[in-house]
């Protein structure tokens, strides 16, 4: 593990998210299931992590926590430093906005704009004005250039996620949230995103927290995190498609 | 395959009930104007009826055989005789002026009381019926108006201006009948006091009541042969109450029409909503439906379990709107009781042809509207259910040049026939050039998908601008499926093009009847008798053109004279030299500076009616004195110098002595008094001067033109005010439209809302959003619907102007903003529920969905 040169140029293994004793109960009774049992855990900035875990485990309500888009029922999360337990909705809108990028399975896209005007629309949102070196630096990199007039109807499935990792990653967030990017991408284009999203973190310095139940997704990060019954289950650096299997295969998945 | 629909319905109860209120309006606004015909009927019926309730037999002059004007009251003694007969009374009116508390007449119609009881028509409803010949009951609503009480005192006037003063003893409520319905002032006094205020006095009837001994055709035939000669109308009871029936059919037929006419537009416009709503559906559930497909339904089975949802939803519906119609029905009947000061008279009869209309109407439109819906459901493949993202988006097809070439086809008749329409005459104008507008707004309406995306882009700049990024993507979900908004939008678009086209014709009206007013009265005020038969003194014009706060006074009378054989013509009688001044024709033909004795000026439609031409000379008939009904009419000889356009003075003008000469009553003084104030007099100033000369008679009314202006307007008003109650509700059933697209849209955005909150939407942008669409939809029914209403009104208006009544377009911009206002307040509550429930939605639970 090696310290990487960040965006702003200061050198260190900073704390992009962290979590602490996060509890998330889904139901009550009987039926209550604990989703989330008490996980403490951290994200380097800088860096490409994966979670990982069978069905069921708990990885995407992990994520949608950290990510501030669900509420937890005990527990700590920080984006930053900033505590995001707590905050209200308007509050956590803002941060997503500003702070937070998504690329998610499907459905990333408004069917009613461009690429482009969806790759811009969280600045919009936001207000703020497009870096535009950064933009076309950006899409260059995913090779949108000549797709950016064109409505997601006409855009492939991998060049759809393409824009949804530009949208996610124009506004320079904090930390990106990747929930099962590749999951409905042929081989070759799911490569594609991973390649790009390895790189935005290698090159770009990004953080990027990726849920992912396909091992081989999984290798493409620079840590796995594993989760199973809504408890962590350890932990791989520098994963490959196989320790990453054996692992699982160790949590009886 | 029947507990899949079931389960279906249950499945999606919100929906279907949301779908169901556009349909239940529809019905119920069929239901309840059926339901409002029928009891309005019922009512009128009840009212006529009570004229002859208690008569068996009812004696009337026979006009056809004889030339007398009425029956006196011997002859109700001389029948009292006939064996059989246990009463009889007379049946007949005196016109009178009736002074209440401010000293000022109002006309009033005088009846006598019916000694027999069972032959009253009214019923007393405080106090009692005058049994002196000093007391006399009034109508309840002449007690309102006139502000009578039981105790007060009461002046009549008879034509003679004779004055006789009464004590009230009671007031009644009268049927509905011809006078009731005049809005004159109506009492009853015993028949000796009427007789006090007319001693020549003469009844329309006698009715007679049977003492149950023999029938109605014998007692007929018993009075017919005690009266001997003929030259009476002797009818039973029967018969009077079969007559009553077929006048009420004939009058109320007329309104149901009407209302129904009404009831058709509310019907086009909620089978539009649900035809949107199933389309919708349907789309909505093309996973769903291609799934049923995988597991082996057939296409027909896809088919009935759409039309069978279809049918569940018309039966709930309809029965759902015939109760609330009912409701409506009787809410309308309180309502116009009240605003009319009457005591309410709610009937529902619900007959059974209502029901049927009701369920048909509901079940059958439904049906109807879900039937292209369930075919396109029966081409779903079953792959379908196996593609991962579904937006209804499916449905936009691209727009066919078949539609293109329809709509091109519709326009270019429609606005063909306009125009033709304009060089036609009255009714075939009319006729011709609506005709052409209909077609117009259905190639408007086929042609809707086309338009959305210009309109939307135009309509969207505002918001764009204001709102930011919320707006951008609300303009962007409102054109992204076209025949969506198309259908959403063509039902409000029909309502408004429909109201705002009645409003402007309405006020172009108003405007037209003003300029007249103003054209051809250029008098400050106008002094009047508020009795027909009762003229303004000649003292009075006298008296006012002493007034030095009063430049010029003109007097004027009315009359009918016969210009050639059976060439009857009514026409208003000035002074010669008040041409020009405050008599203003606008001459056509011929030449007029001041009218003599012996010249007559035509109106053109008179004119061209009578085929007189300038310079002929006719000897013209007048009409002889009423007291002196037999002496021949008098006749002059008048010669026809001039044409004039407009109808201001209906047929003709005359002059005063020319007037004089035909219709000797004249004499006695004026209809009208036109005064016109010196300059710089101050308009108070000069009112309270002539109203020191009216003041003191009973019968001069002073209005000014402006109030004559402000009457006419209320007037129109009044019946603007009818209209669009009745077409709001087909704009409430579009806003049911509105908002039953807004909340199916945002269950198929679920995906999408979660999406957009995800990357920072807060949720009041997010309701904000939907607003906005909701506006933009709103927007583009009304902004289309306000144009063409325009555009129909303005060709409607040419069309109808002529000659004689050229009409000014007048938009009344007041009203067309209100509209505007209103539409986008009514979208915006469209909105609420829907933007509501999309901003719970949780961002987690919506990007779980579909």
């Amino acid at each position: 593990m090696s310290a990487v040169v960040s965006e702003t140029g200061t050198i260190g293994t900073r704390t992009a998210v962290a979590a602490g004793s996060l509890v998330k109960v889904y139901g009550k009774g009987d039926t209550a299931v604990r989703a989330l049992d008490g996980v403490s855990v951290s994200f380097e900035a800088g860096k490409f992590t994966a979670i990982m875990g069978p069905s069921g485990s708990g990885k995407s309500t992990l994520m949608h926590c950290l990510a501030g888009l669900d509420d937890v029922d005990s527990g700590t999360v920080h984006i930053g430093s900033q505590e995001i337990t707590g905050l209200s909705d308007k509050e956590l809108t803002k941060l997503r906005r500003d702070r937070v990028g998504f690329v998610f399975q499907a459905f990333n896209l408004l069917p009613t704009l461009t690429a482009q005007q969806n790759v811009l629309l969280g600045l919009e949102l936001a207000g703020r004005k497009p870096d535009q070196e950064w933009f076309d630096t950006i899409v260059d990199v995913l090779g949108l250039r000549d797709r950016l007039r064109h409505k997601p109807t006409e855009l492939s499935g991998g060049q759809q996620q393409r824009v949804a990792c530009a949208r996610a990653l124009v506004s320079r967030p904090d930390v990106v949230f990747a929930d099962e990017p590749t999951g409905n991408l042929d081989s070759r284009s799911g490569a594609e995103v991973l390649d790009f999203l390895r790189m935005s973190v290698r090159k770009l310095g990004q953080t990027v927290i990726m849920v992912t139940h396909d091992p081989n997704a999984a290798s493409y990060a620079d840590r796995v995190v594993l989760l199973a019954d809504g408890h962590l289950a350890g932990e791989i650096h520098n994963p490959t498609a196989d320790s990453v299997l054996s692992a699982l295969k160790n949590l009886g998945a | 395959m029947l507990r899949t629909i079931l389960a279906g319905l249950r499945a999606r109860t919100a929906r279907l009930v949301l779908s169901s209120v556009a349909i239940a309006l529809g019905v119920a606004f069929v239901s309840g104007t059926m339901v409002l015909g029928d009891g309005l009927r019922e009512s009128v019926t009840d009212e006529f009826s009570k004229s002859s309730r208690g008569v068996d037999v009812s004696v009337g002059v026979d006009h056809q055989n004889s030339d007398a004007e009425g029956i006196p009251r011997g002859v109700a003694e001389q029948i009292s005789t006939v064996q059989g007969v246990a009463g009889t009374d007379v049946r007949g009116y005196l016109h009178v002026a009736l002074l209440g508390g401010e000293g000022k007449a109002r006309p009033a119609v005088v009846a006598p009381l019916a000694k027999t009881e069972s032959l009253r028509e009214f019923d007393v409803i405080e106090g009692r019926y005058p049994t002196a010949a000093n007391e006399i009951a009034v109508d309840e609503r002449t007690a309102t108006t006139s502000k009578l009480g039981i105790g007060g005192q009461v002046e009549l006037l008879n034509e003679q201006q004779e004055k006789r003063s009464f004590t009230v003893v009671g007031t009644y409520r009268q049927g509905t009948s011809l006078l009731s319905l005049s809005g004159s002032d109506h009492v009853v006094l015993l028949p000796e006091s009427l007789e006090q205020l007319d001693p020549g006095v003469l009844y329309d009837s006698v009715v007679v009541a049977g003492d149950g001994s023999v029938g109605q055709e014998a007692l007929v035939a018993a009075i017919t042969s005690a009266l001997g000669s003929g030259g009476y109308r002797i009818e039973t009871g029967a018969a009077l109450v079969q007559q009553d029936l077929a006048f009420v059919e004939q009058n109320i037929g007329d309104i149901t029409t009407v209302l129904l006419g009404f009831a058709f537009i509310a019907l086009v416009v909620s089978s539009m909503v649900i035809y949107n709503t199933f389309t919708i559906l349907v789309a909505q559930r093309t996973r769903e439906l291609a799934l049923l497909r995988c597991v082996g339904a057939g296409r027909g089975q896809v088919f009935r379990s759409v039309i069978a949802e279809a049918l569940a939803m018309g039966l709930f519906a309809s029965l759902v709107g015939l109760f609330g119609g009912i409701g409506v029905s009787a809410a309308l009947q309180w309502g116009l009781a009240r605003s009319t000061g009457g005591e309410a008279d709610v009937r529902i009869p619900v007959e059974p042809v209502t029901v049927i209309a009701a369920f048909a109407v509901g079940v059958l439109v439904t049906l109807v509207a879900a039937v292209l819906p369930a075919l396109r459901a029966t081409r779903v493949p079953p792959i379908a259910a196996l593609r991962s993202q579904l937006d209804s988006n499916d449905d936009v097809a691209r727009t066919g040049r078949l539609r293109v070439a329809f709509a091109l086809l519709l326009l270019v008749g429609g606005v063909a026939l306009a125009v033709l329409g304009t060089g036609q005459k009255g009714e075939q104008a009319m006729l011709i050039s609506g005709a052409g507008c209909m077609l117009v707004l259905i190639g408007v309406l086929v042609l809707g998908p086309l338009l959305v995306g210009p309109i939307n882009r135009v309509l969207g700049v505002v918001p764009r601008a204001l709102l930011g990024v919320p707006a951008e993507l609300a303009a962007g979900n409102a054109s992204r499926n076209p025949r969506r908004t198309a259908a959403t939008t063509s039902a409000l678009l029909i309502g408004v093009t429909i109201v705002s086209t009645v409003t402007v014709l309405a006020s172009s009206g108003k405007e037209t009847a003003n300029a007249q007013v103003d054209a051809e009265f250029p008098a400050d005020y106008n002094v009047t008798s508020s009795l027909y038969d009762q003229v303004l003194p000649q003292d009075l014009v006298t008296q006012l053109d002493d007034l030095p706060e009063v430049e010029e006074v003109s007097a004027a009378a009315y009359l009918s004279v016969e210009l050639q054989d059976e060439q009857f013509a009514y026409v208003t009688a000035v002074e010669g030299d008040a041409i020009g001044g405050l008599v203003n024709p606008t001459i056509v033909a011929g030449t007029l500076d001041s009218l003599a004795d012996d010249e007559v000026v035509l109106s053109e439609s008179a004119a061209r009616r009578t085929g007189l031409k300038i310079g002929d000379t006719y000897e013209v008939r007048g009409s002889s004195r009423a007291d002196a009904a037999d002496a021949p009419a008098p006749t002059k000889p008048l010669t026809v110098v001039a044409f004039y356009e407009g109808e201001a003075f209906y047929d003709g003008l005359v002059a005063l002595p020319t007037a004089r000469a035909l219709k000797p009553e004249l004499e006695r003084g004026y209809e009208r008094v036109m005064v016109k104030l010196a300059d710089g007099v101050d308009a108070a100033a000069g009112r309270a001067a002539v109203q020191r000369v009216t003041d003191p008679s009973p019968i001069a009314v002073l209005d000014s033109a402006a109030e004559t202006k402000a009457q006419l307007s209320k007037q129109v008003d009044q019946l603007l005010g009818f209209m669009w109650a009745l077409i709001g509700l087909a704009v409430l059933i579009a806003l049911f439209g509105i908002a039953n697209t807004l909340s199916l849209s945002v269950l198929e955005r679920t995906r999408e809302s979660a999406l957009l909150r995800a990357l920072g939407l807060t949720r009041g942008q997010l309701r904000l959003m939907l607003v906005v669409e909701s506006i933009l939809m709103a927007l583009m029914g009304a902004a289309v619907g306000l144009v063409l209403g325009i555009g129909f009104s303005w060709v409607l208006t040419t069309a109808l102007s002529s000659d004689n009544i050229p009409l000014t377009f007048a938009v009344p911009y007041g009203q067309i903003g209100t509209m505007l206002v209103a539409a986008v307040l009514a979208a915006v509550l469209a909105a609420a529920l829907p933007a509501r429930r999309a901003a719970r939605t949780s961002v987690v639970a919506g990007m779980a969905e579909g």
